[in-house]
């Protein structure tokens, strides 16, 4: 393959570096025991060993994001008139996130189905997706919890990313996936690549077979229509939920958001914030009915929404990557995946 | 001693509630997760160790109409006191089967020491020691070095109320002058230096609400200033103001109240020491109205009473 | 769509007259600040709008004036939450934001030549009015109009004005009903699910249309599924809390389908199909 290449260990941070003066660039960071994307500076403690804790997802779509502003303005003559001007942002910077994982990836095609291959788009995900290159990183071992195999991923995974890393003995092999990948080669210090796509793929192989399975051999089956519909199992399954959204934050593919006007004096702003199934405000109506007003029919919901509304919709693609954040992150050790293995019919 | 005694306790209680809380193993030997069990076979599933982390407690408002058992350590049982000092709970329809612990484990911590490997095995060994097995290899971590800090300083590793004992009382070898410790030297820093590093910590909250949903004595729940329109107090947005006020609020909501369990801190995601700041506000209950949560059932909580004249609080003379 | 490059962006339009429907429901009649909108802006019967009030947020809301009539877009609001108290606070001349068209219409093609039954309940009359006066606009498509329409006491009877005209046709047949006895209220009395089984309609050739309070709606499917009305000719128009508009934000799915892009209308036949809807 020609759209290689391979970065010295030694030349890996001038590499980034390189690339943080020509795009805004998102990097994971230590801090304190946590590993989050940050926009990238020389005084960043850098953690490529394990996954963020949270997934670059906020870099295209922030957890809030101005729609629009809006201004009142009075009419000088007849001051019982008040006129609205609205403003919208969509400016958005040329970015690169380097250190993705190909769960991460994944989720952002998961987002694009919903947010940009329909009659009506959205221009703030959209505008950023285009904008942003996606540079993954092969895995080197699985997480707690993690189980990307077994809803169609694996650590070297290549769907959603732009280019894919994999760190070999002496450095990183790079293989450019797209147009925007293959600018990435043309950062500073990148090497020819050839003489290690063959370390890189055995490197690949070893990690696939260690990441776990909850589904059993024969793989994820069909969801029991009848398990799914009983409310007594997901009585039983959620009884330890607390609610929380810590689950759909940290998901790579949960987009469910809020709208809400924000206003101060005369002006103000429409902004969208990630919002979560889990909340039981998210569905509350106005006149107090809800139609979710249990966490087991919010969490029903969520399940249903990755693994069976989102693949009946989309051509039988799950809306879950199998990062593991949701089960590694719980506050009670909800298991989804036990969940969903329990929900498959014999 | 231990489980086995446990499983016979909870064998017997169940006979007389609807359901018992306790924990079974979860998605790894490292993590535990509540169970709740209504059938006598799910009993073999119930494990104590060190793993047993989550505060059972919390679950007991929500189960309100249900007569309920549960397996609570030490420090989770001042939340069953302070539940009946607050009128949360009716102690009648609640059978309390009390754990002596001698200090559980923090997974971050654990996490932590072994390179965040995923876990193969965990053994914990008579003498304190754990064994974590990852594809790494083996690595052997004494408990006090990956417990959470609430246990460096537990004044109750017995539970202070129980109708059962699940293994011999255990008496605290923990000096009571130590538990604030951590609070009063972090105010020997400088108001600036304080700020900075507050604003560091909240930066990183994503506002999931975890630490919210599972603090036992956060009864507002679902309607917590923090979501609500009316009054519109917090904003959605995402930056430090917002973060801060909502973790303001939260503290200020549990002066006097928080038994310090610890669960808001363990639950975040983020690990940010958000417990830092229920124990200040502990602290400062305890000087001033020598109050402490969750240790008496007939105590009421300072923010529950009112006297025009407090004897340690100077009013502003006029 | 409304906006083609940003579908959350609103149109700004003006308030051109308020009319107080009920003591907690007021009708408004907008129309675009751009004449030229006004125009070219086109709809179908049972699409919904979003409404702003900037400062205080979105509603979602049937454009309940008939495509057949472009003088105004009229929406009609219950005061029940943080929106819909600003929106009764506007009056005219006032400006507010719209979102509009969103969802899907009445399937009011397939309709044609058919016998039409509408029952509805409260402001539940909101989305059966925008059809109502679609059809009476094109008298000559449908064969009998039958509207069977209650409310909990006779003032809180929405759109009097039309009510009356109505009655006044002899081209539609209009039964009024209140929930309980009212000093001068001389029609029936009862709750629409059992003054439907009064009249007793036929299913032969007609297909039903229903909106109202959910508890209404659950007696209705139940009652005219006993008159032998086939449930794909029973149809109903839902709401839910929606932010988006567009189908993405989460809210108001019903299994894969999304009310506010899927729907609002559902045929009995599709809602049975979809998880929770029933």
């Amino acid at each position: 393959m020609a759209d290689t290449g391979f970065i010295p260990k030694e030349k890996w941070g001038a590499f980034i570096e390189g690339l943080s003066t020509k795009a805004q660039v998102y990097v994971p960071c230590l801090e304190g025991d946590t590993v989050l994307f940050r926009p990238f500076g020389k005084e960043k403690t850098l953690c490529f060993e394990r996954p963020a804790n949270s997934p670059p997802k906020s870099v295209i779509f922030p957890q809030s994001d101005t729609l629009f502003s809006f201004t009142f303005i009075k009419d000088p003559d007849n001051p019982q008139k008040t006129e609205v001007e609205l403003k919208e942002h969509l400016d958005f910077p040329k970015t690169i996130v380097i250190g993705s994982r190909p769960c991460d990836a994944k989720g952002f095609t998961v987002y694009d189905r919903p947010y940009t291959e329909t009659d009506t788009p959205d221009p703030y995900y959209k505008g950023r997706r285009e904008k942003t290159t996606i540079v993954t990183m092969t895995c080197n071992s699985p997480s707690a919890g993690c189980f990307c195999t077994a809803v169609g991923g694996s650590p070297a995974d290549k769907e959603g990313s732009d280019a894919l890393i994999t760190e070999v003995e002496k450095g990183y092999f790079i293989e450019a996936l797209t147009e925007k990948g293959k600018e990435i080669l043309q950062g500073p210090g990148v090497e020819d690549g050839k003489a290690y796509q063959g370390d890189a793929t055995k490197k690949q192989e070893a990690v696939h077979s260690m990441v776990k399975n909850p589904f059993g051999p024969k793989g994820l089956g069909k969801v029991s229509p009848e398990l799914f519909d009983n409310d007594e199992f997901w009585d039983n399954a959620v009884s330890k939920c607390v609610s929380c959204g810590a689950c759909t934050y940290l998901c790579p593919t949960c987009y469910c958001f809020n709208i809400t006007d924000e206003q101060t004096s005369d002006k103000g702003e429409r902004i969208r914030t990630w919002d979560g199934c889990m909340y039981v405000h998210f569905t509350l109506e106005a006149s107090g009915h809800n139609p979710r007003p249990t966490k087991f029919q919010r969490f029903k919901n969520r399940v249903g929404h990755k693994f069976s509304f989102y693949p009946e919709k989309y051509n039988g693609v799950i809306a879950c990557c199998g990062c593991g954040r949701c089960i590694r992150y719980c506050p009670m050790s909800v298991d989804i995946s036990e969940i969903v293995s329990n929900l498959q019919g014999a | 001693m231990g489980p086995e005694k446990m499983k016979e306790i909870i064998t017997d209680v169940l006979k007389d509630v609807d359901v018992v809380i306790g924990y079974k193993q979860g998605f790894d030997k490292l993590h535990a997760t509540p169970c709740f069990i209504n059938k006598a076979e799910q009993i073999e599933e119930i494990i104590w160790s060190p793993v047993c982390v989550q505060n059972l407690a919390s679950f007991l408002p929500s189960l309100k109409a249900k007569k309920v058992g549960v397996v609570v350590k030490g420090c989770d049982s001042r939340t069953i006191v302070q539940y009946m000092q607050e009128g949360l709970i009716d102690r009648s329809k609640v059978v309390v089967v009390g754990i002596p612990c001698t200090g559980v484990v923090s997974v971050k911590k654990v996490l932590d020491k072994v390179n965040h490997q995923p876990i193969e095995d965990v053994v914990f060994e008579a003498d304190g020691a754990i064994l974590v097995k990852t594809p790494a290899g083996e690595t052997k971590l004494s408990l006090a070095d990956v417990s959470p800090d609430k246990c460096s300083t537990c004044l109750y590793p017995t539970p202070v109320v129980y109708d059962h004992l699940a293994a011999e009382p255990i008496k605290s070898v923990k000096a009571p002058e130590d538990v604030y410790k951590d609070v009063e030297e972090f105010e020997g820093k400088s108001l600036e230096e304080r700020k900075v590093y507050w604003e560091k910590e909240f930066d990183r909250c994503i506002r999931c609400y975890a630490c919210r949903n599972a603090c036992p004595m956060c009864v507002c729940q679902d309607s917590c200033i923090a979501e609500s329109r009316d009054p519109h107090w917090i904003s959605q947005k995402s930056n430090l103001s917002e973060k801060f006020m909502f973790h303001m609020i939260h503290s200020i909501h549990l002066a006097g109240r928080c038994v310090e369990c610890g669960e808001c801190e363990r639950v975040c995601p983020m690990g940010i020491p958000v417990n830092a700041l229920k124990k200040k506000l502990n602290h400062d209950m305890k000087a001033l109205y020598n109050y402490e949560p969750g240790v008496n059932p007939e105590d009421k909580p300072p923010m529950y009473t009112f006297s025009v004249e407090e004897k340690k609080i100077e009013e502003h003379k006029l | 769509m409304a906006n083609t490059i940003n579908p959350y962006l609103p149109e700004i339009v003006t308030i051109k007259n308020v009319i107080e429907e009920t003591p907690n429901i007021k009708s408004f009649q907008v129309v675009f600040n751009d004449p030229e909108r006004m125009k070219t802006f086109t709809y179908e019967p049972g699409q919904v709008g979003q409404l702003s009030v900037f400062g205080v947020g979105e509603s979602t809301f049937v454009i309940n004036s008939p495509p057949t009539r472009m003088d105004y877009l009229q929406f009609s609001v219950m005061k029940a939450g943080e929106v819909t108290a600003a929106l009764h606070d506007l009056y005219p001349g006032d400006q507010m934001g719209v979102r509009a068209p969103l969802g899907n219409a009445f399937p009011y093609e397939q309709m044609k030549g058919k016998k039409i039954l509408f029952i509805g309940g409260g402001i539940g009359l909101a989305p059966l009015r925008t059809l109502i006066l679609f059809m009476l606009d094109n008298r000559a498509d449908y064969k009998d109009i039958t509207i069977i329409y209650g409310s909990r006491t006779p003032p809180d009877l929405c759109y009097k004005e039309d009510l009356n005209e109505w009655e006044a046709r002899k081209d539609v047949e209009l039964i009024l009903t209140v929930d309980a006895e009212y000093p001068g209220w001389k029609k029936k009395v009862g709750f629409v699910p059992t003054v439907l089984n009064e009249v007793a309609p036929s299913p032969e050739d007609t297909i039903a249309i229903t909106c109202g309070p959910p508890i209404m709606i659950k007696f209705v499917l139940q009652n005219l599924a006993q008159l032998k009305f086939k449930d794909e000719n029973i149809i109903t128009t839902l709401e839910a809390r929606m932010k988006c508009g567009i189908g993405i934000c989460g809210r108001c799915n019903l299994g894969s389908k999304y009310i506010c892009k899927d729907g609002p209308v559902f045929s009995l036949a599709q809602l049975k199909e979809l998880p929770g809807a029933i």
